[in-house]
């Protein structure tokens, strides 16, 4: 098997998963770097140069949201994040600290694929400087000249529709938590008013979406934030 | 009997009134008498002496009544029998008539004061049986050991006058004080050792009938099998409190505050007895339904995996990757069953706080509808969404969860083909969604059992399921303070409706007007 693809880092506990995820992995391709505990990932974070990082958050030596408070202080490297538990607060809590997506166990690995390619696309495309123009289904975004269509008919958007617009279109596929989407859009000290990005996510749905209460653009992560669907269905 | 009558006397000794009486009685009738004294014969005087003499016995008591014969004797003496002015009496008849006044006289006072005292007998007893049903009226209304300890302490307080406490042994079998005594009756300060050794005799020592020390009296509380208890009184008087009458009414007092104790306690007991039945029967239709459940896929999973590892090169692809799909699938099931438990115990656990934000209840239906995209791909489902719906406050991921299972019920018990109608609107309740499918509906008469824990309709159907989705529903619902009810619909299928109620007006923000220019 030769390994091609860019470094992953693959930081989980269990050894039958972390042998399977090793096994998965190396079969698409990629080199693994694959470490039971926080302390081990961290070094190897520091020293392998890895391209992702898989984190499981329920490790056995620390907390898995330190892992990433302490990577993010130093480090830009696109972290999955995999949890055991269904919770919507560690979850969240993983993307406000600086995660970039998340899966919950069990999933499908075909799934943890989709989004690591999907997250290594993404950081390749950043070096590039800002995007200009984002197409997906009928809409398509025009980044610096702020115009947005749908059906190649245009649709104006209030400045703050279009900022919230943006950083969904610059997370393109990711979720983007509610707390982030309120720094970004209305500032720090809007984190706490979610009933403004309610309101303004409903407007925007209206001029985007065909059927606004099943959006096929604009998804809700029940709890945890929205993500822009970059996928045609 | 005796002793209530010595007591009695004792308590009339002090009476200076009734020996003034005795004597004025007697003078009284001397004034009426004298005007008459020509007309009268010694006889009659005497008779009226007499009648006096009655009217205090009855009314004031033998040692009144005798001086009033006393002084009858000497009035009469003096004033009416010949010589007039003296105590001297020559008339032979008027000696006898005075004799026979004098012993008429102490005996009927003698008779007279035997019904007195018959008669306040009576009364105390009467008074005794009043308060002993006062006390046991009481009781029998109470549930609680520590209403029956207070009105035990109350009654004590009430018929004996003096201070009390009941004391009870603690987890250790050791007595202690009273966690909450009632102020103001209830003994405060108390000899521990002494009750102590009360409670471990079993018994009071036979006499004085109980143990005392200082000025407190111990009496032990038994019940039927052991000492459950000691009460502690603190009488005003002593001397009273050791007479038969009031030691009975006291054991009669024990006895009925202990009875009330055992019952309250075995009441306890039964009552945690059919809780641990309830909460045993729950487990063991947890462990079958977990089992049967999860053994299911589980035995698919084992069986296609090892005759994978065993015999898979000679099976051929077609084969090979039927069980392949075989193992997710029932991984799959396992997994959705996994998380159900899990989320039940969750909410059953009562640690889970909702995450309450202002959501647009449309939002969380689309994305559970999202959620279930693949199994509703072949299903119509039409959405009927009312105008005005204000912003909701509720934790999106658990009633995304609510939404998910009733969806796929819906999916699951009505045939293929035919559509589910979402509706959702604000009514008087509160807001409300509806999901209504066109299959079998429920039923009838199980409308509310469906909610329940490991409730199936068919025990055994091939819809798998543990029978906790509607469970978890409800849990769900009832923690946002609404409600979740389940119907058939007149056109067939069944319905499920929820309301949450809005409680809170939505905050609203400043609108913004100008629009993007390029």
């Amino acid at each position: 098997m030769k390994a091609t693809g860019p470094l992953l880092l693959l930081i989980e506990d269990d050894p039958q998963f972390r042998l399977l995820l090793t096994t998965t992995l190396e079969n698409q391709d990629y080199s693994v770097f694959a470490v039971a505990t926080g302390r081990e990932g961290l070094i190897a974070a520091r020293n392998r140069q890895p391209g992702l990082l898989i984190l499981d958050l329920g490790l056995p030596d620390m907390d898995g949201q330190e892992v990433i408070l302490r990577l993010r202080k130093s480090s830009e490297l696109p972290i999955i994040v995999l949890s055991a538990r269904n919770q919507e607060g560690d979850i969240t809590k993983a993307l406000d600290n600086g995660a970039d997506d998340y899966l919950t166990k069990p999933f499908n690995t075909a799934e943890l694929m989709s989004r690591i390619k999907a997250l290594l696309r993404r950081v390749a495309k950043l070096p590039g400087g800002a995007q200009e123009c984002f197409q997906v289904g009928d809409l398509k975004v025009e980044l610096t000249r702020r115009r947005v269509f749908v059906n190649d008919r245009e649709v104006h958007l209030t400045p703050i529709e279009f900022r919230l617009l943006c950083v969904l279109v610059r997370n393109g596929g990711f979720v983007v938590t509610h707390r982030q989407l309120l720094e970004k859009v209305w500032g720090a000290s809007y984190v706490e008013h979610s009933h403004y990005l309610r309101i303004y996510m409903g407007q925007l749905r209206h001029k985007i979406e065909t059927d606004p209460a099943r959006p096929r653009y604009l998804l809700t992560e029940a709890g945890v934030g929205y993500r822009l669907n970059e996928e045609e269905d | 009997m005796k002793s209530a009558t010595n007591y009695s006397g004792f308590r009339q000794k002090h009476n200076y009134g009734h020996w003034l009486w005795g004597i004025a009685i007697p003078l009284t009738l001397t004034a009426i008498d004298w005007p008459f004294r020509e007309i009268l014969t010694a006889s009659n005087i005497l008779m009226f002496y007499l009648l006096g003499v009655f009217f205090v016995a009855i009314r004031l008591g033998f040692w009144p009544s005798v001086l009033a014969s006393l002084t009858s004797a000497g009035a009469f003496a003096f004033f009416f029998a010949p010589p007039i002015f003296s105590f001297a009496i020559a008339d032979q008849e008027n000696l006898v008539g005075l004799a026979v006044m004098l012993v008429v006289g102490v005996v009927t006072s003698k008779l007279a004061e035997n019904v007195r005292s018959q008669a306040r007998v009576a009364e105390q007893r009467e008074q005794r049986v009043s308060a002993l049903y006062r006390l046991s009226k009481e009781l029998a209304e109470a549930r609680l050991e520590t209403e029956i300890i207070a009105i035990g302490i109350r009654h004590i307080h009430a018929e004996f006058g003096c201070r009390n406490t009941l004391l009870f042994p603690d987890g250790n079998g050791k007595l202690c004080y009273p966690v909450n005594p009632s102020p103001g009756i209830s003994l405060q300060e108390v000899d521990l050792s002494m009750a102590r050794r009360v409670f471990d005799l079993g018994k009071t020592p036979e006499d004085p009938g109980a143990l005392a020390s200082e000025d407190k009296l111990f009496i032990a509380l038994n019940g039927s099998t052991e000492t459950i208890g000691v009460l502690v009184l603190e009488p005003v008087d002593f001397q009273q409190m050791f007479l038969p009458e009031q030691q009975q009414l006291i054991d009669t007092f024990i006895n009925q505050i202990v009875h009330a104790l055992v019952r309250a306690r075995l009441a306890e007991q039964a009552k945690d007895a059919t809780l641990k039945i309830q909460a045993e029967a729950l487990r063991n239709s947890l462990l079958s339904s977990i089992s049967h459940d999860l053994r299911t896929p589980l035995a698919t999973i084992v069986g296609a995996a090892s005759t994978l590892e065993a015999d898979g090169e000679r099976l051929n692809e077609h084969r090979r990757r039927k069980l392949v799909v075989a193992i997710n699938e029932e991984a799959q099931r396992m997994s959705d069953l996994m998380t159900k438990i899990l989320e039940m115990a969750r909410l059953e656990s009562g640690q889970v706080v909702l995450n309450r934000q202002w959501y647009a209840p449309e939002e969380i239906v689309g994305s559970a509808l999202r959620r279930l995209d693949k199994k509703l791909k072949k299903r119509q489902v039409n959405l009927h969404i009312a105008d005005g719906l204000g912003l909701v406050l509720l934790d999106a991921a658990l009633l995304q969860q609510v939404l998910v299972n009733l969806l796929d019920n819906a999916d699951k018990y009505s045939p293929a083909g035919q559509p589910v109608d979402v509706s959702i609107a604000t009514t008087a309740r509160g807001l409300s969604i509806a999901i209504a499918d066109n299959g079998p509906g429920i039923p009838e008469g199980m409308q509310q059992k469906i909610f329940d824990k490991f409730f199936r309709i068919q025990a055994e159907s091939a819809q798998s399921g543990v029978g906790l989705g509607l469970a978890i529903c409800r849990a769900i619902v009832e923690a946002h303070g609404g409600e979740i009810q389940a119907s058939n619909r007149s056109e067939g299928g069944a319905v499920f409706q929820l309301y949450l109620p809005l409680l809170e007006c939505p905050p609203t923000i400043a609108p913004e007007e100008k629009e993007l220019t390029p």
